[in-house]
């Protein structure tokens, strides 16, 4: 008989209570060794920059399978909890259960613990599931390249953190972008933190918000995989963000006219 | 020894007696509704009385703190694994009572030989349409759903006028301000209602202004006011003050 406590192995956590009640992280295929990528849907643009106020997060609604292009309304931003989004790159299954997991494990802590867990520890969460989806990731199958927002209450400060599909974790000072259309607009975001009217960090919600819809935009002119915004559809992208005053995700009315004002040209 | 029907009944009615005499000193903990959701609020001489369950659920409690955390940590497992596993949406008070909690401990306190939880649960729930009810926990397993609020205390007496004064006030039209000070309202009379059966009367706060005193006020809010999937908040310092202020 074990000397450690029943909850010896973490308490307060959710993936041990999972574990313990039968479930398990899927692990790398036995036997396949190839399989056809086209197949398996992909998330595509997402980003993330400090703004006066906080961080914005923004991504666009895409998802495809190979060139086919399989839902123009996928929500790549998801809360985790009221002060934390993950924004999702690659294989949007596992992302989408790597969303719930954390969401939960970050609400059980609180509510068992009786506070919140620290954002080392909310980091921490989300590098460990991806270091446990490893083996999906190297067959190609579930790779996720997320980025990991949080407003932080102790110290009062936003946090932004990108992810390598392996679970390293980089703090990011001032912006990052993940996914096909990243390259578009990483080299903007950093031409106008250093050379735009203001640095990135200095910026209203609202000149951020711009400037994530633009760079969206610009992203899906030269990436099939990015969607642009449709407003005669009503698809626009996702522009939430995380300040002391916890996550807010814009409303349509709102980015309906803010992606008039953003897109129209000069 | 338990092996003849009279002798089981008479170790149950005791075990009745021993949980109600542990329970005796435990003070009310009230849940009613108000504009804008439900509030669950109580005095404790130590923090721990009122909880989160889940997204729409609050617990309040009174009784042996190891109990009331063993229970505590049952419900939130139960909560989170079935919110991962269906849906947030599946998470609701009745079938965590029915078909969880309520026959374990029902099972527990018919067998005599194993040591009875000492506690009374008290829940306050927000379903999707926005609408409270209120359950009642009883350390045998018995519960109850309330639709204008509920009590629990170790004092009968006192439960049951505070109850009465619950059903008859129309809590869900209050404001949070108006239904905190009803509620300190109610927590106070039913200490004179309830004075006659404590002897300890003497030991414990019977006022507000004994309590505010002396110890916390603990209340949480399930607020319909948020835009947050969670809808559980302690009410803050700034809240209570006025409360205070008014009972010196």
């Amino acid at each position: 008989m074990s000397d450690k406590p029943e909850n010896f192995s973490g308490p307060g956590d959710f993936i041990d209570l999972l574990e313990r009640s039968g479930y398990s992280w899927p692990k790398a295929i036995a036997g396949l060794t190839a399989i056809d990528k086209a197949s398996v849907p992909q998330g595509t643009t997402v980003m993330a920059f400090h703004f006066k106020d906080g961080v914005i997060v923004a991504g666009d609604r895409r998802a495809t399978a190979g060139n086919a292009i399989m839902y123009e309304r996928c929500d790549k931003v998801i809360p985790i909890d009221d002060f934390s989004l993950m924004a999702i790159a690659g294989v949007p299954a596992t992302a989408f259960e790597m969303a719930r997991i954390l969401s939960h494990n970050f609400e059980y802590y609180r509510r068992s613990q009786l506070q919140p867990l620290s954002t080392e520890g909310k980091i921490r969460a989300l590098s460990k599931l991806l270091k446990d989806n490893m083996g999906l990731a190297m067959q190609g199958v579930g790779a996720v390249s997320p980025i990991f927002a949080s407003y932080d209450q102790r110290e009062a400060k936003p946090y932004i953190y990108f992810y390598d599909i392996l679970g390293a974790q980089f703090e990011i000072q001032t912006h990052t972008a993940t996914g096909s259309g990243s390259p578009v607009i990483r080299g903007i975001l950093e031409y106008e933190d250093l050379w735009g009217a203001q640095k990135l960090g200095q910026r209203t919600l609202k000149e951020a918000a711009q400037l994530a819809i633009r760079l969206l935009q610009t992203a899906g002119q030269f990436d099939s995989a990015t969607g642009q915004g449709r407003p005669e559809d009503k698809i626009y992208p996702v522009i939430a963000s995380i300040t002391d005053q916890g996550y807010r995700f814009m409303p349509e009315e709102e980015l309906a006219v803010l992606f008039q004002e953003s897109t129209k040209r000069k | 020894m338990f092996d003849e029907p009279f002798r089981w009944m008479e170790a149950i009615s005791t075990r009745h007696s021993y949980v109600q005499e542990k329970l005796k000193k435990g003070q009310p903990v009230l849940a009613v509704p108000y504009k804008e959701g439900a509030l669950v609020m109580g005095f404790a001489a130590q923090p721990g009385k009122i909880f989160e369950v889940y997204d729409r659920i609050a617990l309040g409690s009174l009784g042996h703190p190891a109990d009331v955390e063993r229970l505590r940590m049952t419900l939130l497992d139960m909560a989170h694994l079935e919110g991962f596993n269906r849906s947030e949406k599946d998470v609701t008070l009745a079938r965590l009572l029915q078909f969880g909690i309520a026959p374990a401990m029902k099972q527990n306190f018919e067998e005599v030989m194993r040591a009875p939880y000492l506690v009374k649960l008290l829940f306050a729930e927000i379903d999707f349409d926005n609408r409270p009810s209120f359950f009642r926990l009883n350390y045998d397993g018995h519960w109850e759903m309330f639709k204008k609020g509920a009590v629990i205390s170790g004092n009968d007496k006192e439960s049951e006028w505070i109850q009465k004064q619950i059903e008859q006030t129309d809590f869900a039209s209050l404001s949070l301000k108006q239904a905190l000070k009803e509620a300190c309202r109610l927590w106070e009379e039913g200490k004179k209602q309830g004075s006659p059966e404590s002897e300890d009367s003497d030991e414990q706060p019977t006022t507000l202004a004994e309590a505010f005193d002396r110890w916390t006020l603990e209340a949480a809010l399930l607020s319909t006011a948020t835009e947050r999937r969670a809808l559980y908040r302690v009410v803050t310092p700034d809240e209570i003050e006025p409360l205070k202020s008014a009972a010196k």
